[in-house]
């Protein structure tokens, strides 16, 4: 099977989570993957399945947390927002894709 | 999310699951909704929603798997499957449970009465700061301390915050249909604020009531305000009627305020400026001081000390010969017993090791039969630390339910210590707190790891785990080399524990078998209430002591009556008293030292103690007369000569006395102490304490009514009280003996119980896994008697090993016991060898079922069942 090319590099869907909700106050699992999509050009595509474990994994880690609210077609969701560990998380892992595009963009470059 | 929604989690996965399940819903129905809007059907979007969405149930256990924390869950399954497990074994269960019940509930109790009786502090604030004073002189045992001195203690001390002294008498209390005796202390000032406990209605006394003369005032305990007055919150300044004065009650003390003794129902002060109080050389006091924040227990005898010495030069005559003693309260309190309760604390400790063993070497056979479950398990990729964890989560389980059970059998460990040994002290204290819940709790998982971790480690050892390969139909089982080790290991100590029960046994038996020199049988005790007070017309005191002998006298059924001061005979209780011999004596002879008691000439034919030479003495006062017993005779005057000798008591204000004659030894002090050197003073006993003994033709305890009601028509003031058997006195003097030797009994024939359904299970269990080798060599030609017989041969080889150690080490602890015996040596034959004769014998009874079973195997059914 061929890699899919818009597939997420592992490890990055925590950062494009974190930014989606750096921009966005409070959103739902559905609405983040939109989000993300929509931002991207539809370059990227978040996978349901990966989503909610990392979801999870991040309320866990007390990066976001979440609280069950109304969308506005009266469907009941789970609202996930950004904590103040996670805005100092998302500097972090935006410094480190930085340095690693960066890194990774030079050997491409010259090697 | 906190760790208690984590742990929630945990207990409730349901709860994760529906929220999940929601989430996940409302996302495939927003998917579906904007394939519809792109124009799909209804039916088409929502399959693709859900297609989309990869594996549902995956996503749902993929994400909870983030929520719920790993190891807790772990544990809750292990909990799960492991009373699964046991629910499949009933009968395995609840032995264990049982066992461990009775393993941990024993330890329980007797830790319970450790804990409140010998670790507790003394239930007063900072008791530690609490000490005994006594002074000593080498002449005398008289440790009663005068007033003066009491005073100047307190005074001219720098260690003490205070210094305080007490006594007690028992009063008749008249405005009742009855007189009732109650137990009076009398109380210098200060006693409230040493002990630090303040009334819990009213107040304490005031400087004028103190006084000489002042206004009179009582302060009474809780029972009593409970029982008299109804628990009555209006009681201050009701009375209470002793003699012809009435009393009012001015304070009632807190129900955990038992001092000097639980049996005082109210507390008065003892003026210290009385004039009866200004002598230095007569006492009464006990006294009790409390130590300054800062002060160590040397430090207080150093300026105790210091302290009598200027009283020494200050009053030569009296306190020339004094020294003072100072003793932490509570090791005065509860020292004597400190050893018993070890020493039971010790047995019940070896007790539960038993059990626990008992328990190791079943679950070790338990543990054979799970090889295949184990393999299993392994195979399908558990961690050894897995299988472990469940196993040992099994006995765990275990455990804790037999450490519920043991709760209840130590809850009501107070009421078997009080019924056994009334006179244990702080026996009230004795209940279930946080500490003993807590020590329950280390018990059990003590008891986890003890019976746990060896099985354990043997299920899951590599070699084990491989038999899910080998199937059932290897021929011999290899030799269970651990299993035996286990039961020679219970038979070892069980044997220490029964050699330390049948010595203390042996040791009551020959108690019992003592000739004491006196007749016990058929005398009734009792105390007719007076106060110090009256002594002081000895004359009066006589008279009214004689009237009650002689009204008793003409009961029928009663064959003589005598009394004695403060002292039974056979109970423990000394009074030793130099004497000066008026005829002189020789620089070089032995000093004249002897016990002495206080009697009337009745005493000797109610005590059926034989008169040897001379006459019985009279009771006159002047001159008084007296009695010697034959070691007194023999040991100072080498026989007979003694008599018609006047002896004289130093420091005393009785009169030079009369030897008139000697009487047969007894065994006044104790039945396990030889007689030693005895007077008898026959001016009569007629103190407060006094015993009067009625020697009955019938059953004693029968004539306690109509003694009571001829006393109480001659005495209608006064009380009667404790009409006792000496029988029963003497026994309650033994109580501790009592309680240590029924509860090492009780500890020893549970364990040997154990130990032969140990060595029971173990045997039963060698024959079911060797049952083939058996019937293969029945097939062979092998004799059933020989089976029969190398089966028993190997229970017994087993229990002899364990007896050869657990006689070593019954030798080696048995120094410990050597206080406590009387009459054996803690190495004694007899007992020892019928230790050995009860574990031999049971050990047959074990090993004769398992190997009648094994020499009954019909062989062609066993190896075709193979």
């Amino acid at each position: 099977m061929a890699a899919k090319k818009n597939d997420i590099l592992q490890g990055t869907l925590g950062l494009l989570v974190l930014k989606t909700l750096a921009s966005n106050k409070r959103l739902h699992g559905y609405a983040i993957t939109a989000h993300i999509q929509r931002v991207s050009d539809q370059l990227l595509r978040v996978e349901e399945g990966s989503l909610y474990p990392a979801l999870h994994r991040m309320e866990q880690e007390g990066l976001v947390r979440a609280e069950w609210g109304l969308t506005e077609k009266n469907r009941e969701a789970r609202f996930y927002s950004l904590t103040g560990l996670g805005r100092k998380r998302l500097l972090e892992e935006e410094e480190t894709w930085t340095r690693l595009t960066e890194g990774v963009g030079r050997v491409m470059r010259y090697a | 999310m906190s760790w208690f929604e984590r742990a929630w989690n945990t207990v409730r996965p349901g709860r994760v699951h529906r929220d999940l399940d929601r989430e996940l819903a409302f996302h495939v129905s927003e998917r579906a909704d904007e394939r519809e809007a792109a124009g799909m059907s209804r039916d088409e979007a929502r399959r693709q929603a859900h297609l989309s969405f990869g594996n549902y149930t995956s996503q749902v256990e993929r994400t909870r798997d983030m929520n719920v924390s790993g190891w807790l869950e772990a544990i809750f399954r292990d909990v799960r499957l492991a009373t699964r497990t046991l629910r499949k074994t009933p009968a395995f269960t609840a032995t264990v449970v049982l066992t461990l019940a009775l393993g941990i509930g024993a330890n329980t109790a007797v830790f319970s009465a450790i804990y409140a009786v010998l670790l507790k502090p003394l239930p007063f604030p900072n008791g530690d700061q609490l000490v005994k004073i006594e002074q000593t002189t080498p002449k005398s045992q008289d440790t009663a301390v005068a007033p003066p001195r009491v005073e100047d203690w307190n005074r001219l001390n720098e260690a003490f915050q205070a210094v305080m002294g007490y006594y007690t008498q028992d009063d008749s209390e008249l405005s009742g249909e009855l007189p009732e005796k109650m137990k009076r202390a009398l109380i210098t000032p200060r006693f409230l604020q040493v002990l630090g406990i303040q009334p819990m209605l009213g107040r304490g006394f005031t400087a004028q009531e103190e006084k000489f003369g002042g206004p009179d005032a009582l302060i009474i305990s809780e029972r009593l305000w409970r029982r008299r007055f109804g628990a009555d919150p209006n009681v201050i300044g009701r009375t209470l009627r002793f003699g012809r004065v009435s009393t009012p009650i001015v304070g009632v003390m807190p129900s955990s305020f038992l001092f000097p003794d639980r049996d005082v129902n109210l507390w008065a002060p003892s003026p210290m400026d009385a004039p009866y109080a200004q002598n230095r050389e007569t006492g009464w006091f006990t006294v009790i001081g409390r130590m300054k924040p800062s002060v160590t227990l040397t430090q207080a005898r150093a300026n105790m000390a210091t302290v009598q010495e200027s009283l020494k030069k200050q009053f030569p005559k009296s306190d020339g010969e004094l020294s003072v003693k100072v003793e932490p309260l509570k090791e005065v309190t509860v020292g004597g017993v400190r050893r018993s309760l070890w020493i039971l604390f010790g047995s019940v400790s070896l007790l539960l090791v038993i059990a626990c063993t008992n328990i190791a070497a079943l679950l070790l056979s338990r543990a054979a039969g799970r090889q295949h479950e184990i393999a299993v398990r392994f195979s399908l990729g558990a961690s050894r630390a897995a299988v472990i964890r469940q196993l040992l989560m099994e006995v765990l389980l275990l455990a804790l339910a037999g450490a519920a059970f043991g709760l209840l059998i130590a809850a009501g460990a107070s009421r078997v210590f009080s019924s056994l040994s009334r006179d244990l002290p702080r026996i009230e204290e004795i209940g279930i707190d946080v500490r003993i819940l807590l020590y329950t709790l280390a018990s059990a998982l003590g008891a986890t790891l003890l019976c746990g971790i060896l099985p354990a480690i043997q299920a899951t050892r590599r070699e084990l785990a491989g038999s899910l390969a080998s199937g059932s139909r290897s021929q011999v089982a290899g030799g269970n080399p651990v299993q035996f080790v286990l039961v020679g290991v219970q038979v070892a100590l069980a044997v220490m524990l029964l050699a330390g029960a049948g010595l203390l046994l042996r040791s009551f038996q020959e108690l019992g078998r003592v000739s004491p020199g006196f007749e016990p049988q058929r005398v009734l005790t009792f105390h007719v209430s007076t106060s110090w007070g009256e002594t002081s017309d000895p004359k009066a005191s006589k008279q009214r002591v004689n009237r009650i002998l002689d009204s008793v006298r003409g009961i029928p059924g009663v064959v003589s009556a005598a009394t004695s001061n403060f002292a039974l005979p056979g109970t423990p209780v000394e009074y030793q008293t130099d004497l000066e011999l008026i005829e002189g004596r020789g620089e070089s002879e032995p000093k004249l030292r002897a016990e002495s008691r206080s009697v009337t000439p009745s005493y000797f034919a109610t005590m059926q103690i034989p008169l040897l030479s001379g006459e019985v003495c009279g009771d006159e006062a002047n001159p008084p007369t007296m009695m010697v017993n034959r070691s007194f005779a023999d040991r100072y005057f080498g026989g007979t000569a003694v008599i018609g000798h006047h002896l004289l008591r130093k420091q005393s204000f009785i009169p030079s006395t009369e030897v008139r004659g000697i009487v047969g030894d007894a065994r006044e002090t104790g039945l396990e102490r030889e007689p030693v050197p005895t007077i008898y003073w026959c001016y009569g006993a007629h103190q407060p304490g006094t015993f009067f003994l009625v020697r009955t033709s019938g059953d004693a305890a029968a004539m306690a009514e109509t003694v009571r009601k001829k006393v109480r028509e001659i005495e209608p003031l006064r009380s009667v009280y404790e009409l006792t058997p000496l029988t029963e006195h003497i026994s309650e003097a033994y109580a501790e003996n009592r309680l240590r030797t029924i509860l090492l009994t009780f500890f020893a024939a549970t364990a040997v119980l154990l130990v032969s359904l140990g060595l029971y299970g173990t045997m039963s269990y060698l024959v079911s896994v060797r049952q083939r080798e058996v019937g293969l060599r029945l097939a062979l030609g092998a004799m059933r008697g020989q089976i029969l017989r190398q089966y028993l041969a190997q229970g017994l080889r087993i229990s002899l090993l364990g007896c050869v150690v657990g006689i070593g080490l019954a030798m080696a602890s048995g120094r410990l016991l050597a206080e406590m015996l009387f009459g054996v040596t803690p190495s004694d034959f007899v007992t020892l060898a019928s230790v050995v004769g009860v574990i031999v014998a049971v050990s047959v009874i074990a090993s004769l079922l398992p190997a009648v079973r094994a020499s009954r195997l019909e062989p062609m059914q066993v190896l075709r069942e193979g």
